[in-house]
């Protein structure tokens, strides 16, 4: 009962300052403290988040800009984790010359690299995939190589001694025992992803919700750039919440220095959950990139078929809005 | 002791360390590359199901030779014969057992006893019976599911060498494995040991700076010194067995042998100590431990 009671103290503790600044935010407009055509009370802005997510506008552009980010991550994942696998293990003294322009590609400000990007791959998907995946793979590199080298000499020596094969060495000892590792990186690629692909998107894109802020902004639609810029802030922080989950979930488990003393009981131990999980998971963003990159491609084109809606929203990119 | 008459003593040597040495080129100074000798005329027979404890201080290469004989460090020169052939490199006729437990926190304990297994491509339908045998000799039934960190030190032990007999080695290796236990977990895990070793007739050697441990659980102790590492000497323990913690310890003769291995420890004092040795040494160990 009291440990309820503080968690539930803890709590309201927490998310104090957000209410508070939620509550700023209904107060200040509509006492006129500032301008409420500049910042509209957060009712006003819940209203038109209302309205665009029964009209389904919302829905779309989360789709397509959750299908950019992960398809681009997914890209950096799989380019990254490879790369990183042989240059911690197989090839330290490549890595040891390659570290310093490593280290100089990944301090390049992706913001800077938009307009390369767009000239190599245009406007469409693969700009923005191509662009999401950049940031994301130097994170989810370096971690990699970090987390290979860093494997427990002990462990490695154990398994040696058993005459295991590279292979399995590999499968069955360092990829598992970098995982958490890894998976931080990941997180750290995913946060950097949903800053990039904003930017990505309200440069050259039809859709998405970068592209909601801009143009709502190029049509003076203040409340809904707001309902736009929060909802991204929501989105963004329940992608990092669900990856802290599973990467705490891991480290839980690989943790070796805190064993308890005395007999261990299953209480509050953290498990692995099963295989199937997992696979549910992989199975679950395979389907959402297939049928998410079909949807895309189909907002795609129903974008380009209106071409005069779509001129009205690009010729404006290059006059910003005087504020 | 575990003598089994003279006349079958040659047929029964199963482990053969053959002027066993060790140099490390470490890195080079002003005047040139130097050299450290880590290990020197390293001689020693073991007799198959023998139990030999190896002490001595710190640094002194014990590692380094238990490296050579798991097969994971190659001698500068001499060769370690097992069954009268030369060991090339690692294999499952040797099971390691580390101070450090280096379990593999993502297994659970059954998993972890049955990496061996997995390696030595066994079914797995002869797996589960392996492990659940091993698992029962290390006294850990009703953990088959636990994962390492909801285990003790002690249990965590118990898994390490469960794992190691799991792909039933003839010989045992044991590097320092209860060093990080406390007091009575270890004095409960070498009685255990002396158990597991009576019912599964392996030849052990192992590796302790502690002369209390090497003297319970030995057949024989081999005394290390440093710089370079060599045998000062090997000591016999006749003590009766089975032996039990509870009573041995007390014995005047247990007293006295360990007496005698402690003036031998001692009767080079720390020198090797104040040379800085011991750092060097372990620089020189790491790499050959990570491979």
């Amino acid at each position: 009962m009291s440990v309820t009671g503080e968690s539930l103290r803890r709590f309201l503790l927490r998310w104090s300052g957000v209410a508070v600044f939620l509550a700023a935010w209904e107060v200040a407009p509509r006492l006129d403290w500032i301008d409420p055509y500049f910042v509209p009370p957060f009712s006003t802005v819940l209203r038109e988040a209302g309205v665009m997510f029964r009209d389904g506008t919302l829905g779309m552009h989360l789709v397509v800009s959750l299908w950019r980010a992960v398809a681009g991550l997914l890209t950096a994942i799989l380019i990254g984790m490879p790369v990183g696998f042989l240059l911690g293990r197989r090839l330290v003294g490549v890595e040891q010359a390659l570290r310093p322009i490593l280290t100089v590609l990944s301090q390049v400000n992706p913001f800077s690299l938009l307009p390369v990007f767009l000239l190599f791959f245009g406007i469409g998907e693969t700009a923005k995939v191509a662009v999401v995946s950049w940031v994301s793979l130097w994170p989810v590199m370096s971690f990699t190589i970090t987390a290979t080298r860093n494997v427990d000499p002990a462990q490695i020596r154990t398994a040696l001694s058993m005459g295991i094969s590279r292979l399995d060495l590999y499968c069955k000892v360092v990829l598992p025992a970098a995982l958490p590792t890894i998976f931080t990186g990941m997180r750290v690629g995913a946060g950097l992803t949903f800053l990039i692909l904003v930017a990505a998107e309200m440069l050259g894109s039809s859709a998405g919700l970068g592209y909601l802020v801009h143009n709502s902004a190029m049509n003076y639609l203040i409340p809904r750039i707001y309902a736009g810029a929060t909802f991204i802030v929501v989105l963004g922080f329940l992608l990092n919440r669900l990856l802290l989950h599973v990467e705490r979930r891991l480290s839980g488990v690989w943790e070796a220095g805190a064993f308890v003393t005395g007999p261990a009981g299953p209480a509050g131990a953290a498990r692995l959950p099963g295989p199937a999980v997992s696979v549910a998971a992989l199975g679950a963003v395979l389907i959402f990139i297939v049928f998410g990159g079909l949807e895309v491609s189909r907002i795609n084109r129903e974008a380009a078929s209106y071409p005069s809606e779509a001129l009205k929203h690009f010729g404006h990119i290059g006059q910003p809005v005087d504020r | 002791m575990a003598t089994h008459g003279d006349g079958t003593h040659k047929e029964d040597l199963k482990i053969v360390l053959k002027d066993i040495g060790q140099v490390y080129h470490l890195k080079k100074s002003a005047d040139g590359s130097r050299e450290f000798q880590a290990l020197k005329d390293i001689n020693l027979q073991v007799r198959a199901g023998e139990f030999v404890a190896l002490v001595g201080p710190s640094g002194c290469g014990k590692s380094t030779l238990l490296d050579i004989l798991a097969g994971l460090t190659r001698p500068s020169s001499g060769a370690v014969y097992i069954d009268g052939k030369e060991i090339t490199g690692p294999a499952l006729d040797r099971g390691i057992v580390l101070q450090g437990y280096a379990l593999f926190p993502w297994r659970t304990v059954r998993r972890n006893v049955e990496f061996g297994l997995e390696i030595k491509k066994v079914p797995k339908s002869e797996r589960r019976g392996i492990s659940d045998h091993f698992i029962r000799l290390v006294g850990l039934e009703g953990f088959e599911e636990h994962y390492p960190h909801e285990l003790s030190g002690g249990m965590k032990q118990r898994v390490a060498i469960a794992r190691a007999l799991a792909y039933d080695p003839e010989v045992l290796l044991m590097d320092e494995p209860f060093a990080a236990v406390d007091a009575q977990t270890r004095e409960t895990l070498q009685d255990e040991l002396l158990r597991i070793w009576d019912e599964t007739k392996k030849t052990i050697i192992f590796v302790t700076h502690s002369i209390d441990e090497a003297v319970f659980l030995a057949d024989r102790v081999a005394i290390f010194s440093s710089n370079p590492g060599t045998f000062r000497e090997i000591v016999e323990v006749d003590l009766p067995r089975p032996r039990h913690n509870s009573d041995i310890r007390s014995s005047a003769e247990f007293g006295w042998v360990r007496h005698r291995i402690w003036e031998l420890l001692q009767s080079r004092p720390s020198q090797e100590c104040r040379e800085g040795g011991n750092i060097v040494v372990k620089d020189a160990i790491s790499p050959s431990a990570t491979i």
